[in-house]
């Protein structure tokens, strides 16, 4: 009985040790990512993941009064979403849709980004005279906040990750901020107030283009990006027969600008026609227009798609455009007025 | 005695003249007259206003956006749970403009209104209704309608 008892105890010890050897020896399981559109609702109190492979809502973030924009940490472990009633960048986990942080802006947020690698989160605050509030994603504190001329609408960081690009619709003025040094390196003033905005690339990984929408302004503003000056400018085409939808346009006709994955095809919202529009890269050719709904608002292209997410605040849905097909392929149902979206590989359970 | 006379009339005149001018609303829409006259500040600011500030599910609180956009409501102090009487009344100054009184077609009432239940086709702050049933639409067209006091 005591031997039987001593070996059985030193089998024992020896399993353990195998097994916490073999434990050991293990990598850590990868997460699982998925391709998701995050889209928030701006008259709502959510946010919705919508899941690529399927166009379906996977999750909802709740509790997030009025949320603006969103961002998508480049890893996946981390959706941000400004929100505008409490002035705070929230953090959800994308695996169980809670937020796992707030961290508290210098005032009224609008959009924000996030940097390539990771590291910086650049909201942009929607009150005078202007900042923009950087938050450090590895303590998750706001550490700066750099001032610029106006309150910020939008901040977009450039590809290469060198510039955090803000605009003001008040003072209809582009800053550009170091992001080495957190400073404005250069401003640009527009004959209007300053939306959406995206960027061209050059072969090296560069930022070659600015591609900018206007308040009051039914078009697309090309500005070279080196030389900060605008190149050329052409508006999106009326559709003969059919009113201006003019209600609840609040001083945006054109509200949403997106890229192709193959770089080959700019798109377009118009919210006067209810359409998105497609033109050809690098020489704006316009190609044609595609009906989506009231009020279509900001686009985004998941890595790898080649469908097109609008959020469409007059329908509170993200609609689904095959841009290969040049179709609706999908209708979402979403929360109220859905408007700011974004794209990318997240974590899943 | 004339000058005494001028003087005595210039001070009996109303002196609305020289009151400082109300400051310009925020930019509206368009919209109709102001209509603050027939309507009741009393029922405003007891019935009107707390719909303002209720958090209705999957709905931003009216509060959230109008602090900013129009028509404007005053900004509610943290801790605040109901806004003051100077404040009350540049409220009711501000949404009295997005009313004819009497008219169910009224702004205030068609935009945040369904489109299935005949409201507005879009409301950039959302639907918050989906009925004219609803007692909140309700208590809304009353004070259109010119109801009066607590409306109790």
């Amino acid at each position: 009985m005591t031997r039987t008892m001593k070996y059985g105890l030193g089998a024992a010890a020896a399993s353990v040790l195998l097994v916490t050897a073999f434990v050991a020896r293990v990598p850590a399981q990868r997460p699982v990512l998925k391709a998701r559109v995050v889209q928030t609702n701006a008259a709502g109190d959510s946010v919705h993941v919508i899941d690529v492979a399927t166009n379906k809502v996977v999750g909802v973030i709740e509790d997030i009064e009025v949320p603006h924009g969103t961002a998508l940490a480049p890893d996946g472990a981390h959706i941000y979403v400004t929100n505008e009633s409490l002035s705070t960048v929230d953090v959800a986990d994308p695996r169980t849709f809670k937020i796992t942080n707030r961290i508290k802006l210098s005032g009224h947020p609008n959009n924000l980004s996030v940097t390539p690698d990771g590291k910086k989160v650049y909201a942009g605050i929607a009150q005078a005279p202007g900042a923009v509030d950087v938050i450090d994603t590895a303590t998750m504190k706001n550490v700066k906040s750099v001032p610029v001329e106006g309150a910020i609408h939008n901040v977009y960081v450039t590809p290469d990750g060198k510039f955090a690009v803000s605009g003001s619709v008040a003072t209809s003025i582009i800053s550009a901020i170091d992001t080495s040094t957190d400073t404005v390196a250069w401003t640009l003033k527009e004959s209007s107030g300053i939306r959406p905005m995206i960027f061209t690339t050059n072969p090296d990984g560069s930022t070659k283009q600015l591609i900018v929408q206007l308040s009051n302004y039914h078009g697309i503003v090309v500005i070279d990006f080196a030389t900060h000056k605008e190149t050329t400018r052409f508006t999106l085409p009326d559709i003969p027969g059919r009113e201006r939808e003019t209600d609840g346009i609040q001083g945006a006709p054109a509200h949403g600008l997106a890229i192709t994955n193959d770089k080959k095809t700019l798109w377009a919202t118009s919210k006067f026609y209810d359409y998105v529009a497609a033109y050809s890269l690098p020489d704006f050719a316009f190609i044609r227009t595609i009906d989506v709904g009231l009020h279509p608002e900001w686009l985004t292209i998941p890595p790898g798609s080649d469908n097109l997410y609008v959020g469409v605040a007059g329908k509170n849905a993200t609609v689904v455009v095959d841009t290969k097909a040049m179709k609706v392929i999908a209708e979402i149902p979403v929360g109220q007025v859905p408007k700011r979206n974004a794209s990318g590989m997240l974590q899943s359970q | 005695m004339a000058l005494l006379l001028l003087l005595l009339v210039a001070l009996l005149m109303p002196q609305q003249q020289t009151a400082p001018p109300r400051p310009a609303p925020a930019a509206q829409p368009p919209l109709a007259a102001p209509a603050s006259s027939a309507l009741d500040y009393q029922f405003f600011k007891t019935r009107v206003q707390p719909i303002f500030l209720k958090k209705r599910p999957g709905n931003a609180r009216c509060i959230v956006c109008h602090e900013t956009g129009a028509p404007r409501l005053q900004p509610l102090p943290e801790g605040q749970t109901m806004w003051d009487e100077e404040a009350s009344r540049k409220n009711f100054d501000a949404w009295s403009r997005v009313v004819t009184p009497g008219s169910e077609k009224s702004r205030l009432l068609m935009h945040p209104l369904a489109a299935s239940a005949g409201g507005d086709p879009f409301h950039a702050g959302g639907k918050h209704w989906t009925s004219k049933s609803d007692p909140e639409w309700q208590t809304l067209l009353a004070w259109v309608n010119g109801a009066k006091g607590d409306g109790k």
